[in-house]
């Protein structure tokens, strides 16, 4: 498998919060016409207390609700490096607010009445962008596995390597035969299950 | 009538009034020495004639009493009355009707009775004579005169007239009544005796004996003469038609002292029958007085003298004698009328008065009506301006409050329409979905109906209600305020409370006010932490006495003490743009229902307002209702 392909089928859903039932319940009703999973909550606290924190979702929240506002929400989830996508609904948006909201990392902040496409757009916009964050995450998460086979000299190899510089020339900067630096090579190819040092360079970029 | 008879009796009284002033000379002229005794005597003849008569008698009584002598005073009827009347004279010697009228009417008492020369032997000498021609023999009884001429000497003369007339009526004869022609001579009394003798009259009355005297003088021919139904007295000499009667008495007035009245008796009962004074005076001296029953009796029966006639001349008489009760009687009459006129026309005028009074009444009745009913549009007006000013200043929270049902309606509906675009439309979902469609639908409408109900012009309509349907009613139009100022309204209602006697959406529009007022007071604070204890806490329960009690707690800036002097004070406001009147119109719905708002402090910050209402039913006549 290749190291940059995407997992097949991620785990994703939408969180409607909102402390009005009929409010909540329509938002889910709408936001099911995209096909995706729709799960909702009449509060912050209920959401924080069920929701799985490793999925890519969207969650869609009114900011005025009696308890935890829509925006002690978003801050908490981001203090939590959550994965999740933020859309805030709310009947009077006020500059200040929405400047917080966008800093908090929101996808949009959406005022009452809206227009349903762009709700749905938001939305999917969204679900995508948390799925590609979970997707990169997941990806480096491998990679950070792979680098944390290597011993700390086929570490140093490697990184060698990626700076293009000749076994002989690696040797001696070491300090090691040629035979023991070519061993190295082989052995952290092996591990980070790479055939080139082409695939190398880009594994150990995208680790960062 | 009345005219007439004032008038002769005015003339009758100037003469009387006349007679007196004479008299009072000699009385202030012997006031100095004891004054001489004063006889009035009836000079039914004139003066001379009565001076001739009985000058001697009073002289003798001078005679007899030397100190202070006595003087006689001669009076006719009429002077004779008023001299009685004032007290000028001492005695009064007069004929026997006269005395009798003096004794009624002045309370005179005879002393002594004449012994008359002719009398019988009851000593009765008075009596009356009626004389026809003797050829008349178609006259023979008194009854006989029915339609006759008859004439007699003075309808006052006692022994002829008077006596006659009683014998006449006895007889079935009203000289007043039944005769052709009643005549009065006057004297001298052979006038009568003339004309009887003439034929100028078919009868004459005289008094008796005076026939047999004027015979006895030769001045007619006695034969020629007849009396009618002559009776035999014993012991008396002259013919007489009637009964006899006592002769004149001297009298004493009621003022005279009766030592002097016993003396004067004593003297005349000494006079010898040949006395010079008896013998001019026609009379053999003086006897102890007679009984004058008989001649009351008489009067009685000819109601006259004291028993007033009722015939016509008498009756003019009487009339002469009281024309100063007939003129009280005629001004009281004319009083009466005049009273009763200006009765008649002040009931009028007070009617009238009345009637404008009532319509002036009415009109102010209609006034105060009006009035009142201007007040009460006043007061419908000032509940709506405030219920609209409140409704104004909570136009966000209504629009929030409807966009609710609103935006999800437009998320089911469009929901329902993507699915079905993409032809991924569970029906059954889809039912539910539309379904919860209409619910929202009716949320909405019932939001608006709130509000129209709560803003709609209406008067005052009181009815059983539960408080705590008000109080939710109250929170839910300013839930969403709340909630966007993230300020919980947490109702703590009793469940189990009477029900109270008061208008639905005013007390509503009461907590309303209430709510609203905490919520203003209550200042914005971001964190979800501290917003219970902002909370604003709507209990309802019942006080000591039994009333329905409804507070609301908040914990803002509570109230200063110069704002909670003034806080129920129309106009009175501590709100940017706030009418003041918020306050001041719950207090008058409130006192409306029998109840009472008030302010206090929350222990712990924040104020309480609150208001009682009294239980419907039984308990709420224990109130006084101060319902306009």
């Amino acid at each position: 498998m290749p190291a940059d392909t995407v997992p097949a089928d991620p785990v994703r859903a939408v969180y409607v919060v909102d402390d009005d039932p009929a409010m909540r319940h329509s938002l889910a009703w709408l936001i099911g016409a995209l096909g995706v999973p729709v799960e909702t909550f009449a509060s912050g606290e209920e959401f924080l207390g069920a929701v799985r924190p490793d999925r890519p979702g969207c969650l869609v929240t009114d900011v005025r609700m009696p308890g935890m506002s829509g925006l002690e929400l978003q801050d908490t989830l981001a203090r939590a490096g959550s994965l999740l996508s933020v859309v805030v609904i709310t009947g009077h948006a006020d500059v200040p607010m929405a400047a917080r909201a966008f800093r908090a990392g929101a996808v949009d902040v959406i005022e009452k009445p809206f227009n349903d496409q762009m709700l749905l757009d938001r939305v999917h916009e969204g679900l995508e962008k948390s799925v590609r964050t979970w997707a990169e995450r997941a990806r480096r998460d491998r990679v950070l596995a792979l680098l944390a086979r290597l011993t700390p000299r086929e570490r140093q190899v490697a990184e060698l390597v990626v700076a293009g510089k000749p076994n002989k020339v690696i040797a001696a900067e070491i300090n090691l035969s040629l035979k023991t630096v070519e061993v190295h090579r082989h052995n952290l190819m092996e591990k980070l299950e790479v055939a080139s040092v082409a695939d190398l360079t880009r594994l150990l970029l995208e680790a960062g | 009538m009345a005219a007439i008879t004032g008038g002769s009796g005015v003339a009758r009284l100037a003469r009387a009034v006349g007679l007196a002033a004479g008299l009072a000379v000699p009385t202030l002229a012997g006031a100095a020495a004891e004054p001489p005794i004063r006889v009035g005597v009836l000079a039914y003849r004139g003066g001379d004639h009565a001076n001739a008569a009985w000058e001697p008698t009073v002289r003798y009584l001078a005679e007899r009493f030397p100190r202070r002598g006595a003087e006689m005073v001669p009076l006719d009827l009429a002077g004779m009355d008023a001299a009685v009347q004032a007290g000028a004279i001492d005695f009064v010697l007069t004929n026997t009707g006269n005395y009798v009228e003096l004794e009624a009417r002045h309370g005179v008492t005879r002393i002594a009775t004449l012994q008359s020369s002719h009398a019988a032997g009851s000593g009765a000498a008075i009596g009356s004579a009626v004389v026809v021609r003797a050829d008349r023999t178609d006259i023979r009884t008194l009854a006989d005169l029915k339609g006759r001429t008859v004439m007699a000497i003075d309808p006052d003369a006692f022994g002829g007239f008077q006596v006659a007339r009683g014998a006449m009526q006895r007889a079935g004869v009203d000289p007043y009544g039944d005769l052709r022609e009643l005549r009065f001579s006057g004297f001298p009394v052979d006038r009568v005796l003339f004309a009887v003798r003439d034929g100028a009259v078919d009868a004459g009355i005289l008094r008796a004996c005076v026939l047999e005297d004027l015979a006895a003088e030769g001045r007619v021919e006695a034969e020629r003469l007849r009396v009618l139904e002559p009776r035999a007295v014993p012991g008396f000499a002259c013919a007489v038609s009637t009964d006899l009667y006592p002769d004149w008495p001297l009298a004493r007035l009621a003022s005279t002292p009766e030592a002097l009245a016993k003396e004067v008796a004593v003297a005349l009962f000494g006079m010898p029958a040949d006395h010079p004074a008896a013998r001019a005076g026609g009379y053999q001296g003086w006897t102890v007085p007679l009984d004058y029953q008989p001649v009351h009796a008489l009067f009685r029966e000819l109601r006259i003298g004291p028993y007033a006639d009722l015939g016509e001349v008498s009756l003019l008489d009487l009339a002469r004698r009281h024309w100063e009760w007939l003129a009280a009687a005629a001004l009281a009459l004319l009083w009466w009328a005049i009273h009763s006129l200006r009765v008649e026309h002040l009931v009028k005028v007070r009617t009238a008065e009345l009637q404008a009074a009532n319509r002036v009444l009415l009109h102010e009745m209609a006034e105060r009506r009006r009035a009142e009913e201007t007040a009460r549009e006043r007061q419908r007006e000032m509940d709506h301006v405030a219920r609209l000013s409140i409704l104004g200043e909570m136009a966000s929270n209504l629009a929030h409050e409807l966009n609710q049902p609103l935006g999800a309606i437009a998320n089911y509906a469009r929901g329902c329409t993507r699915r079905l675009e993409a032809g991924a439309a569970d029906p059954a979902q889809l039912a539910e979905a539309t379904r919860a469609i209409a619910a929202q639908a009716d949320r909405a409408g019932e939001i608006i109906a709130r509000i129209r109900d709560f803003v709609r012009k209406r008067a005052s309509r009181p009815e059983p209600m539960d408080v705590n349907e008000s109080i939710r009613a109250a929170i839910a139009l300013c839930d969403g305020r709340a909630r966007q100022r993230n300020i919980p309204v947490v109702p703590a209602l009793d469940g189990d409370l009477p029900p109270v006697l008061a208008d639905r959406v005013q007390i509503e529009q009461v907590v309303l006010n209430l709510v609203k007022n905490a919520l203003d007071a209550t200042p914005d604070g971001g964190a979800a932490a501290d917003a219970a204890a902002r909370a604003i806490t709507v209990r309802s329960g019942r006080d000591g006495d039994g009333r329905v009690e409804v507070t609301v707690a908040d914990r803002g800036h509570g109230l200063a003490p110069e704002v909670r002097a003034r806080l129920f004070e129309p106009f009175f406001t501590t709100k940017p743009g706030g009418m003041g009147l918020g306050l001041s119109i719950c207090r008058t719905i409130v006192e409306a229902h029998g109840g009472r708002l008030r302010a206090t402090d929350n222990p712990g910050g924040g104020a309480v307002m609150g208001f009682v209402l009294p239980a419907a039913g039984p308990a709420a006549n224990e109130e006084p209702h101060h319902a306009r």
